[in-house]
């Protein structure tokens, strides 16, 4: 390969705004088809309706593409957006980015919620977002230097392929002797390859003296970004940020509600969960003793061999010290293995350092698979990062694919002459390698779950009703890594979701089944709503979730609603109303979620989707879908099924009678969640949203009307 | 003696999760406790006994994904 080049093609120069009270009031446009660069105001109905982040993105994106629009299209845009909260060093969990585009599993809309340092960086340079829009003739780095206030389009030759080893170049590249005022967002080779590449964030950890990575998976983003031919994305600023640097309108202000939260966290993570020092680990073990951590295929909720994944095990893998995916964050989660050495792959027997392993990617590399090894998880983790790959996603389709194997609904034939077995290390970590060469049946994982139960169906006759039943993805995007067979909130919480079935809009599962704070249809509903509003709203603002209700008050059981964690919902709008200087209250904050997830809902529609045929799941996320699932819990199965048939002789059936049974009464009960949702969310009985709704919230622009009125949605 | 949130708490030799939460009229509202470096879920209560000298702490449990 050649020495790296990069030869300026394009050369904006620009003015960098003062950052006034969280907002720049412009956004950044890249044109790779001409090529071009723009700068566009931010009008102030967009930032009084949208907020920022994901509702910028959205609306962005929602005025550059149209129905037709695939997510290969030129016009397809990658958005990227902070919010008017990001950069915020002061308080803890405030410095996210929020990419979009159209994506090449869905076919719609798919937003991503990630750390790293850019959307605070690209803000601090200028623009509250970026569009990159267009393709490019050729492989292309773009460069926002707030320093330097010039935005420049290079033309790159000989680059390193994978994401960690171009992150290191671009860096040293850009950095100028400051490294920390450097952020990189790329992808890697199996972003070309696959419709499930992720974009890989920078930021540059100054004790380690190295670049770190934390990755905005779902979706396919990454594979967007290669389809344009934009190698990376390279954001530089003057990184001494202080609470000063978003100008907030009320610093004092700020400086009291920052040090509350930020004071509260040092104080009880050492009491709760530790995710200063385990990250999201402990979940592990905590899910596989509720029957809710995903092992082959999402067909058991535990493993006896479980605890090889557990905290115990990476409270001693993980690299001791401060791993905060943005300044002053004192959750500090983001953790990561040093001096790894793989042992497959081009970084075998080459010590590494391994940004992770989270939950997420633990339990879908590891226990979906029937592995239980960490160091085959860290390995996993390791290459999927590297190659621009979304570790849930990787983690479930080839869940699915080992269990046709093993159904033997697909043979060596199709596999390659891989056995593709629960449990085998080696196949796993070899369908990674050829996503990233383009080749062998990894690439076929790489089309997804739903291209995979057709191709499986259509090429080697396997019965597309068990495929549907096992497959586990809706609306195209793969399940993240969570059992929801006993939780019917957390069926709604993932069939429901907007982009699919992704658990950042609602993770109800703890306190649905363990808690049973939700024991009515209504309550569920009503959950079932202001959990996905409220967490909307820190894709708004910025933010990560995490401090809100991961470490929570002392007292917060004695609280009305423990479940929302009141305390901290005041925080957050004090925080707003510091920031931004506009006056809110915690119901303030839901309106403003509520006008941007409506919003999402009816670009769903505009794209095809967002009805109720949508928002249905594979029944192995509801149910038993086999005689071995059911026998495996038989005895819970069976007093459910006493219970909705007394009288019946339910020990007298045969176990596909059973099943049958328990299908037909779970499948009612989440059509009854769909029907009090849709009533709570203010939809119709198709899920769309009403005239009203669009009205109250104030969407009601002339397309959006037109598009319900096409959709029969009227006065 | 074992401290429980930071706060002493007497021991016996055999005691359970289960039984410190009942002495302590948590056991409703915890899913979860930690026990030094072990976190320990309800379905184990019962069986998990705790050692003398050790921190518990009771973990909320409202969040997670």
């Amino acid at each position: 390969m050649s020495a790296p080049r990069l030869e300026p093609r394009l050369s904006f120069p620009y003015r960098r705004p003062a950052v006034e009270r969280g907002y720049t009031r412009q956004t950044l446009h890249v044109d790779l088809s001409r090529p071009a660069v723009a700068v566009k105001p931010v009008p102030p109905e967009m930032e009084r309706i949208f907020i920022g982040g994901k509702g910028f993105d959205l609306w962005l994106l929602w005025q550059a593409v149209t129905p037709q629009t695939r997510w290969d299209d030129p016009e397809n845009e990658i958005c990227i957006a902070c919010g008017p909260l990001g950069g915020t060093p002061s308080y803890p969990g405030s410095g996210k980015s929020i990419a979009a585009t159209i994506s090449p599993l869905t076919g719609t809309v798919i937003d991503s919620n990630v750390g790293g340092y850019f959307g605070p960086f690209l803000k601090f340079a200028g623009f509250d977002a970026l569009e990159v829009q267009g393709l490019s003739a050729e492989e292309v780095v773009i460069v926002v230097d707030g320093i330097e206030e010039q935005v420049t389009l290079y033309g790159a030759e000989g680059l390193p392929e994978d994401a960690y080893a171009l992150t290191a170049y671009l860096t040293e590249r850009f950095a100028k002797g400051r490294p920390r005022d450097v952020s990189v967002v790329s992808t890697g080779p199996a972003a070309r390859h696959t419709r499930f590449g992720c974009l890989n964030f920078s930021w540059y950890d100054p004790k380690r003296k190295r670049a770190r990575y934390k990755q905005a998976g779902r979706g396919g983003i990454g594979t967007v970004l290669a389809h344009k031919r934009v190698r990376a994305l390279v954001a530089r600023t003057d990184s001494s940020v202080t609470i000063d640097t978003n100008a907030p309108a009320d610093r004092e202000r700020l400086k009291q509600v920052s040090r509350l939260h930020s004071r509260e966290i040092v104080e009880l993570d050492p009491k709760q969960n530790e995710m200063s020092v385990i990250g999201t680990t402990h979940l592990v073990t905590i899910m596989n003793d509720h029957d809710l951590l995903p092992t082959h295929n999402f067909r058991f909720g535990s493993h006896r061999e479980a605890e090889n994944l557990g905290q115990a095990v990476f409270r001693r893998l993980f690299d001791p010290g401060f791993d905060g995916c943005w300044m002053g964050c004192t959750v500090a989660c983001s953790h990561g293995v040093r001096d790894f050495v793989p042992l497959t792959g081009p970084y075998r027997g080459t010590p590494v350092f391994v940004d992770g392993p989270e939950y997420e990617t633990i339990a879908g590399l590891g226990s979906l698979l029937g592995i239980f090894d960490p160091h085959t998880v860290i390995e996993m983790n390791f290459y999927c990062d590297a190659y621009g790959l979304d570790t849930i996603s990787v983690g479930t389709a080839t869940a699915f694919a080992m269990e046709c194997f093993e159904l033997g609904l697909i043979g060596r034939e199709a596999t390659g002459g891989l056995e593709l077995r629960f449990g085998n290390r080696a196949a796993a970590l070899e369908l990674i390698h050829q996503m990233a060469r383009g080749e062998g049946f990894g690439r076929i994982v790489g089309e997804g779950v739903r291209r995979m139960k057709a191709l499986f169906a259509e090429r080697w006759g396997a019965d597309p009703r068990l495929l549907a039943d096992i497959g586990m993805e809706a609306k195209g995007l793969e399940f993240s890594e969570y059992m929801t067979k006993e939780s019917l909130a957390q069926q709604g919480g993932y069939g429901l979701a907007l982009k699919g079935p992704q658990h950042d809009e609602a993770w109800l599962i703890f306190l649905d089944m363990v808690h049973n704070f939700m024991p009515t249809f209504e309550q569920k509903a009503e959950a079932l709503h202001w959990f996905p509003m409220f967490r909307t709203w820190f894709s708004l603002c910025g933010l990560c979730k995490l401090p809100w209700n991961d470490i929570v008050p002392e007292d917060n059981r004695d609280t009305p609603e423990p479940a929302k964690v009141m305390k901290h919902v005041r925080w957050y709008a004090e925080y707003f109303s510091a920031v931004t200087g506009r006056e809110s209250t915690p119901e303030d904050l839901i309106r403003m979620s509520e006008a941007v997830y409506n919003f999402q809902r009816i670009f769903n529609l505009r794209m095809g989707f967002g009805r109720r045929e949508h928002d249905t799941l594979p029944y192995r996320a509801v149910g038993p879908v086999t005689d071995l699932e059911y026998e495996s819990r038989a005895e819970r199965y069976d007093r459910q099924l006493a219970e909705i048939h007394p009288g019946r002789d339910i020990a007298s059936l045969a176990t596909a009678e059973k099943r049958a049974l328990l299908r037909a009464h779970r499948e009612a009960q989440y059509v009854r969640l769909q029907d009090a949702v849709y009533r709570r969310r203010g939809w119709t009985p198709e899920g769309i949203p009403t005239l009203a709704t669009v009205r109250r919230l104030g969407i009601d622009f002339p397309e959006v009307v037109a598009l319900l009125a096409a959709h029969g949605v009227r006065e | 003696m074992i401290r429980v949130g930071g706060k002493e708490h007497p021991w016996r030799e055999g005691l359970t999760v289960a039984e410190l939460l009942a002495e302590l009229g948590r056991a409703e509202d915890t899913p979860v406790v930690r026990v030094n470096d072990t976190f320990v879920s309800r379905p184990r209560f019962g069986a998990t006994r705790i050692p003398d000298g050790a921190e518990v702490f009771l973990i909320p449990m409202i969040a997670g994904g």
